[in-house]
């Protein structure tokens, strides 16, 4: 590319311009990568939720409990194949800032509902022998060092106290699961009825948060839903039953649809960087119009000229824009990491993302940059060179 | 000698506001292989007009403007961007470099429209700021080099693609007397050494005096023609 140190050079013009809209570029690329990415987590978790599996919560409201007796009675509908209770202990782990929370759920459900949790065999069966027994995900195993055997404290937060007065729990790791994707092997499960048992009366006893529910046909979720809130539809528990992927979706939608703002915030962006770009190189070009007169003069053709003036957009907003998709590769993880969420699986950049933002990074150029290159191309050299 | 630069009957016109203003008046004129040509003149006469229309960088309202064996004043604008690269070198008042090169590729920027190697684009390059005496300079950018240096590696890029014609305008209208003096003296000798047909607009009578030929332009026109003094 023999013409490279000339757009080089029209770049260098004026540095603190060309550094100023190149950080301006990589931070909206930043911005939008990481936005992006956000929404493809989202779709990811969408993606690995399915209809087979049945979420009831209380009519009323998400953190109101139900009654514990409501699991057997969904357990005797025709439509069920297994179900469990979710009981829920908000903790912490050593330090107040490791916040840990710990599962009451029935092991043997739960590993009959997730087929991709993946345990290995008699690890199971002799979590169920120890009522203080946990299974504990891969990734919280790796995290603090725990193997079978160990002994985990988690101290109660929220009020959440066992019978004795007490708010330390300690439970025994009988498992480690893993499962796909990976990064979601990030709970610890005990048992129900232990922790149901050892929790202080009138503090969330005999009470569950949720019910899980595999149905026997997936295809008919919607009906089994609808049955499981009939059964306790003159209950003074009523519930509100839902396939996962609803749940999800209903959660989601009480915080805004997401997806929307996410990609108004981004189109915003990349429009104020497109006015912030297009402006940049009108400049660029008005300020060097002798010196592409002077291109011209020597034998440049009107086309050459413009394909330098686009070229040279091109090269700024690509490279910034690669840049920033770059950092947003690099800051995500660690971010997700910092903040310590558990089950968010790891956020990489897709590949969908690097393509789409180098599309965007290529439409920006070539929009911003054709009226100044139509201009270059139309450049009158002795008008030009004459200052006209 | 054969005539490099030929025109006849040649009417340029410009619109000013609602106006339209003939410039050029049916001018002809006749410039010979290896000739070095003064063109002078008041201010607004059409010397620069004229010399654009020699060039390339213009096209004529009327008549016909042939130079290197080539009718000009019909071709396309980008024939003509492509005959001026192959046939004609242009030195400016005010060195016209582009202002974040260096000397040495400033000097190139006419190559890279050839197919020349990089290497080979180098040598010729090195070659070129020895015969203007600033071979030692290749790597300063133009602020780094004084006004007569600056005129210096212009002519370098002018001469760099080795043009049948070499047009200067103006080209000590921005310097000192003696880098004045310096870079007239180079431009003669590139006309007595080297043979190059050279066409200079100058306002100075003293710049004037190292041509072989005058020619006056007064409102359009080719108003005197001296005889020619020996070269």
């Amino acid at each position: 590319m023999k013409y490279l140190h000339l757009i080089w050079a029209a770049l260098r013009r004026r540095k603190a311009r060309t550094i100023l809209t190149f950080l301006s570029i990589v931070t909206a690329f930043f911005l939008f990568g990481a936005l992006q990415t956000i929404n493809a987590g989202i779709g990811s978790v969408m993606d690995f939720l399915n209809t087979s599996r049945l979420r009831v919560s209380s009519r009323v409201t998400l953190g109101q409990p139900l009654p514990y007796a409501h699991v057997a009675r969904i357990a005797a509908l025709p439509v069920t194949d297994a179900v469990t209770p979710i009981a829920f202990i908000a903790g912490t782990y050593q330090r107040p800032n490791n916040v840990q929370a710990v599962l009451g759920v029935d092991l043997t459900a739960m590993f009959k509902m997730y087929p991709e949790m993946h345990l290995p065999p008699g690890e199971l069966a002799s979590a169920l022998r120890t009522r203080s027994a946990v299974v504990v995900g891969k990734v919280l195993a790796d995290k603090y060092g725990w193997k079978i055997g160990d002994r985990i404290p988690i101290h109660a937060i929220g009020g959440i106290t066992r019978a004795d007065g007490s708010s330390d729990w300690v439970f025994d790791v009988a498992g480690i699961y893993d499962m796909d994707p990976h990064e979601y092997a990030a709970n610890i499960m005990g048992q129900y009825d232990y922790i149901n048992e050892a929790r202080a009366s009138g503090n969330g006893k005999d009470q569950v948060v949720q019910i899980l529910v595999k149905i026997k046909d997936p295809s008919h979720s919607a009906q089994a839903a609808q049955l499981i809130d009939d059964t306790f539809a003159n209950s003074p528990n009523q519930t509100q039953t839902m396939n996962e992927k609803d749940f999800i979706t209903t959660i989601l939608a009480q915080i805004g649809d997401i997806s929307l703002v996410v990609n108004g915030v981004v189109a915003a962006v990349l429009l104020a960087l497109l006015f912030l770009t297009a402006n940049v190189m009108a400049q660029s070009v008005r300020e060097r119009i002798p010196e592409l007169a002077v291109l011209k003069t020597v034998g440049f053709s009107d086309g050459r000229v413009q394909w330098l003036v686009l070229i040279e957009a091109l090269i700024l907003s690509i490279a910034a824009a690669v840049v920033g998709l770059g950092l947003a590769a690099l800051v995500i993880p660690v971010v997700i990491a910092a903040a310590q969420l558990q089950g968010v699986p790891a956020l990489h950049v897709p590949p969908i993302v690097w393509g789409a933002g180098v599309l965007a990074a290529i439409v920006l150029a070539l929009v911003s940059g054709v009226f100044p290159a139509q201009r270059a191309r139309r450049l009158h050299v002795a008008e030009a060179l004459s200052g006209r | 000698m054969a005539a490099v630069v030929t025109l006849k009957n040649v009417v340029k016109r410009y619109v000013r506001g609602k106006q339209r203003v003939e410039v050029l008046h049916k001018l002809d004129l006749s410039v010979e292989s290896g000739e070095f040509l003064a063109l002078m003149g008041p201010s607004g006469s059409g010397k620069t007009t004229l010399l654009n229309l020699i060039g390339g960088l213009d096209r004529p309202d009327e008549g016909e403007v042939t130079v290197a064996g080539e009718r000009i004043d019909g071709l396309s604008s980008g024939q003509l961007a492509k005959w001026r690269a192959r046939h004609v070198g242009f030195v400016f008042q005010f060195y016209n470099l582009l202002p974040v090169l260096s000397a040495e590729r400033n000097v190139e920027v006419p190559l890279l429209l050839t197919n020349l190697s990089r290497a080979q684009r180098k040598r010729n390059v090195q070659a070129a700021l020895e015969l203007v005496g600033l071979a030692d300079r290749a790597k300063h950018k133009p602020a780094e080099l004084s006004g007569g240096q600056q005129q210096r590696v212009a002519i370098a890029r002018a001469l760099i693609a080795d043009p049948t014609l070499l047009v200067c305008d103006e080209p000590t209208g921005d310097l000192d007397r003696e880098s004045a003096e310096d870079i007239l003296n180079l431009i003669k000798t590139l006309n007595q050494k080297q043979g190059k047909t050279i066409i200079m607009v100058t306002h100075d009578p003293r710049a004037a005096a190292y041509a072989s030929r005058k020619l006056y332009v007064d409102k359009g026109v080719l108003v005197a023609e001296p005889e020619r003094t020996a070269a």
